[in-house]
């Protein structure tokens, strides 16, 4: 006995019946498929299951999939369109903005959402917005480093910010 | 890791979620951000049968002033508040408190509603409110009630609220010419609950102060608010004596316990030197500096 | 973790005393306590739920009361657990008489484990107080008249 819910994915609407308690972070790993979104802690902590919800970032282990009945949500997989890689994703890969990469696509989202609304941001205001993305890797140097650069990028090339839906 | 089950409601009006809580009791929790509540089902330290999810009613998300107050909706997001012009620009307290809940993410759901009746003594905005004199509205089968803020927490936990009644709104008086206000938290990186914070909201008529909250945060069983400590200042220049003596009167208000954040002896220490600089920086923006 | 504190009761020494060694009375003041069953001399058997705010948990315990000096001192020994997780718990209780009123000083060493330890560490303190003092106030409703 389940709700159906329809939740409108990398601009793709799904539908899918599913139990109250399955979070959000379950459904897109494990219903949809799409891995990208990791699982990092158990405790609300370390940001990894970053997706946005309606255009704001929050963590999907947090959130039950109910909640997401007729919104959308956006992941790693939503960023690159046409097989080009978003701007965020190549500044990542040019900074060497992760190690393990195991964090990345939690902080990637983070920095899409932070650049929407800061599109010039200082070093201190990517630092304070990725504050609730833990990386074990890289010392969170090149990761601002790489966001600094996606900045650039997108204000060079605005066409380019949007991802699927 | 995995919830225990539970049955899902979604209701569309206050009325229709307040029925829900008169029809299941204390079976049902209300979910606003979930990002108190959440985390306790992961672990299975909470298991309610029924879970009501405010998040589709309507009018629940709003910040206003007006008519000697200022208003702000049960649901509004920690992220709203820390992102307001006009909390930025006249409700420092406010300002400062919401930019140190947690960590932006959890900022971008977790309600100002739903961490007061959560009441969690490390709660920030349960220390911030005590300073600033807030009052809630909560609302049952009856209607709307006001709580002042000073009654609301009860216990670890435990509020006014009744178990049939949502907190709906919260309010706080107006700004006004020489107000101030200043929210200081110490904690061990950036996300976690506080060693130790202090909220200050005063008013200065004169040079001197005409009325003074002090709320404290994690020192206690419960947000607390340091009375001793805001009613020495009251008709005083807020001097640098007079400062001296309220944080140490703070310091000795408080009930924190020995834990991973430290010492007990440590955290009241805490509590006076962060008493101390939030007065100064309340009385500072009260001045108009800052 | 140490939790202490105090109490005061408007009654004398001898009828505090005789309430808390009274199980009737245990039974009905012990936060959460849906039974207590004699297991022996000044031993008991207690199943609670407990429920702090959204935080529910039930537990099976044994509470050993050794070292009755009465009706000054007594020592409990509390070993319990339920799903949250495990306490190990000593506690001693003084009475004091003074002017007709009772002064009941209570200090207890307690080694708790599993969930609420490592999630709830912060939060025992307070807790473990504010049942206390539920438990006492449920002493004193006993003290009146029924």
């Amino acid at each position: 006995m389940g709700n159906r819910i329809t939740v409108t994915i990398n601009g793709t609407a799904r539908e899918a019946e599913v139990e109250p308690r399955l979070l959000l972070v379950h459904f897109i790993r494990e219903v949809l498929g799409m891995t990208g979104t990791h699982i990092g802690c158990d405790t609300t902590n370390c940001g990894a299951c970053t997706v946005l919800l309606d255009g704001r970032a929050v963590k999907s282990c947090t959130v039950f999939a109910v909640q997401a009945d007729g919104r959308t949500v956006l992941t790693v997989e939503g960023l690159a369109r046409d097989g080009e890689l978003h701007p965020i994703q190549e500044a990542f890969r040019e900074q060497h903005g992760l190690q393990c990469g195991f964090c990345t696509p939690g902080m990637m989202m983070t920095a899409y959402a932070l650049l929407q609304r800061l599109p010039n941001p200082t070093e201190e205001q990517i630092r304070w917005g990725i504050s609730g993305n833990l990386c074990r890797c890289t010392g969170y140097v090149n990761i601002v480093a790489a966001i600094k650069d996606a900045a650039e990028k997108l204000r060079a090339s605005p066409a380019r910010a949007g991802g699927k839906g | 890791m995995i919830p225990a089950s539970f049955e899902y409601f979604s209701p569309r009006t206050v009325p229709d979620a307040v029925n829900l809580l008169v029809r299941y009791g204390q079976e049902a929790k209300l979910l606003a951000g979930g990002h108190s509540l959440v985390p306790l089902m992961k672990l299975r330290l909470a298991a309610p049968r029924y879970v009501v999810d405010l998040n589709r009613i309507a009018g629940l998300s709003y910040i206003r002033e007006g008519d000697g107050a200022l208003c702000i909706g049960a649901l509004t997001r920690h992220g709203e508040i820390e992102t307001s012009d006009l909390i930025r620009a006249r409700y420092p307290l406010l300002a400062d408190a919401a930019r140190v809940i947690s960590d932006p993410l959890v900022r971008n759901m977790g309600t100002i509603g739903g961490s007061l009746a959560h009441a969690d003594p490390a709660g920030d905005w349960g220390a911030a409110m005590l300073a600033g004199g807030a009052e809630v509205v909560a609302t049952g089968p009856g209607g709307p009630r006001t709580i002042s803020i000073d009654r609301f927490f009860e216990g670890t936990f435990v509020t006014a609220l009744r178990p049939d009644e949502i907190l709906t709104e919260v309010r706080l008086p107006q700004a006004v010419k020489g107000q101030g206000g200043a929210y200081l938290k110490l904690e061990r990186k950036v996300g976690d609950f506080a060693i130790a914070a202090v909220g200050v909201g005063l008013v200065l008529d004169g040079g001197t102060c005409a009325r003074v909250g002090i709320g404290l945060c994690n020192v206690g069983p419960t947000s607390l608010r340091a009375e001793k400590a805001a009613r020495s200042l009251i008709g005083r220049k807020p001097d640098d004596a007079a400062v001296a003596r309220a944080a140490e009167t703070a310091a000795a208000e408080c009930d924190p316990a020995d834990d991973l954040r430290g010492p007990a002896d440590y955290k009241r220490d805490v509590v006076r030197v962060l008493t101390a600089r939030a007065l100064r920086l309340a009385v500072q923006r009260a001045r108009g500096g800052a | 973790m140490k939790v202490e504190g105090t109490y005061t009761f408007a009654a004398s020494r001898q009828k505090i005393w005789a309430l808390l060694n009274d199980p009737g009375v245990l039974a009905r003041v012990t936060p959460g306590v849906t039974a207590l069953t004699p297991q022996g001399p000044d031993t008991y058997k207690a199943t609670l739920e407990l429920a702090v705010g959204p935080v529910k948990g039930a537990y099976d315990g044994k509470v050993s009361i050794t070292d009755k000096t009465p009706p000054e001192r007594m020592i409990l020994q509390v070993e319990g657990g339920g799903k949250p997780g495990t306490i190990r718990a000593t506690g001693e209780l003084h009475l004091d008489e003074q002017d007709g009123r009772t002064v009941v000083r209570y200090s207890g060493d307690a080694q708790i484990t599993g969930l609420i330890a490592s999630v709830g560490h912060r939060l025992i303190g307070g807790v473990a107080r504010q049942l206390a003092d539920q438990f006492f106030k449920g002493v004193e409703k006993e003290l009146r008249p029924r």
